[in-house]
């Protein structure tokens, strides 16, 4: 496993010459993953119970999903307290940032890809 | 199993698509254009009678007359200290209760703020034309009274750097930060509003000469434009809830 917590398999093929599909990363590219990935970037910080609604996901499907991202060093969790009310909440490390944004140009890439492919070539 | 991978079928345009939504949806719940708006309407509307308290009028000594555009006609010395006693305070404390008001609603809300910067550079502006009112009334101060109205585009520095404009300025701030297209339509409009004269034909005779109702139409139609922006903004917001 490497430093930022991930298998060898797990770390995306960075040559230029790959299919943008190599290059995606299993633990970004992972729908829900991606999700909260997203609105961590745009909120900035964002609290569990915010994350949770705006997924539509049960507690411990989140938790599951955010051990994932931590344990690879994309996000940061803290927990407090707002009055007697714990919360916890989420923040993007810079790898996290990182990670977001190549899964994104990786996805738009994949894209142009797909779309300038003629149709014939596919048969 | 909860982590699994997204199936390899899975549409990429769609997961863009969902990104997107997601980043969208999050922009909106950390919005604050209605309360801001709101904020600025009524400092707006305050500073008619905080200007009009501050005027400070002189056609008593020859020596402050200059001639009026009209042939024969003398102009008095007219200074709005209002710039110096209310705008500063009343800007600040705008700029205030809108960081207080976003700060606690994006907690409240479970999401981080974005109107800081705003704010910084509502508070900066809000100094910046300060310094420049006291810098030019020692200038005026301090040199022959001008016997020419000044040029046109001194006068539309002079709506730049005043009251309103700066709260626009600081709005295209706000629109960057939200990306929020309709904020910075509504900004552009109102910035024209402020910086291009608009004669409404109405002078109200207020106080002992009329020249105190000339600050009256503009302070009216600025503090109801921002008003209306406000309500607007509520609207829009209610009907995409």
């Amino acid at each position: 496993m490497s430093a930022d917590g991930r298998t060898p398999d797990e770390t995306p093929d960075e040559s230029p010459e790959a299919h943008p599909v190599t290059g995606l990363d299993d633990v970004v590219h992972q729908r829900v993953r991606l999700g909260i990935l997203t609105i961590t970037h745009e909120a900035r910080r964002v609290e569990f119970g915010y994350l949770r609604t705006q997924l539509a996901l049960t507690a411990g499907n989140l938790s599951q999903h955010l051990g994932v991202l931590e344990t690879a060093g994309l996000v940061e969790v803290e927990k407090g307290y707002a009055g007697k009310r714990g919360r916890t909440w989420i923040t993007l490390t810079p790898a996290g940032h990182t990670a977001l944004a190549e899964e994104i140009g990786r996805l738009k890439l994949l894209i142009a890809r797909v779309e300038t492919t003629k149709p014939t070539e596919d048969r | 199993m909860t982590t699994d991978s997204v199936p390899g079928g899975d549409d990429p345009r769609r997961l863009l698509s969902e990104v997107e939504t997601l980043a969208r949806r999050v922009r909106l719940d950390q919005r604050v254009t209605p309360v801001a708006l709101l904020v600025l309407a009524v400092v707006t509307l305050l500073a008619i009678p905080g200007d009009w308290w501050s005027l400070y009028l002189d056609c008593g000594s020859e020596s402050k007359w200059i001639p009026g555009p009209v042939p024969n006609s003398l102009s008095c010395e007219v200074t709005g200290r209002g710039l110096v006693y209310y705008w500063p305070v009343a800007l600040l404390l705008a700029y205030t209760v809108i960081a207080l008001y976003a700060v606690r609603t994006a907690r409240a809300r479970g999401v981080g703020t974005r109107v800081m910067p705003y704010v910084i550079t509502g508070a900066a502006t809000t100094v910046l034309i300060t310094v420049v009112w006291l810098v030019v009334r020692h200038y005026l101060q301090t040199h022959p009274v001008p016997t020419e109205p000044f040029p046109e585009w001194v006068m539309f520095l002079d709506r730049l750097v005043g009251p309103a404009g700066a709260i626009g300025v600081g709005l295209l701030v706000l629109a960057r930060l939200e990306r929020n297209l309709a904020l910075l339509v509504f900004t552009v409009g109102y910035l024209v509003i402020v910086l291009v004269p608009v004669t409404v034909g109405w002078t109200p005779a207020w106080g002992p000469h009329s020249i105190y109702g000339q600050w009256l139409p503009r302070s009216i139609i600025n503090g109801t434009v921002l008003l209306l922006g406000a309500l607007g903004f509520w609207l829009a917001r209610r009907r995409q809830r």
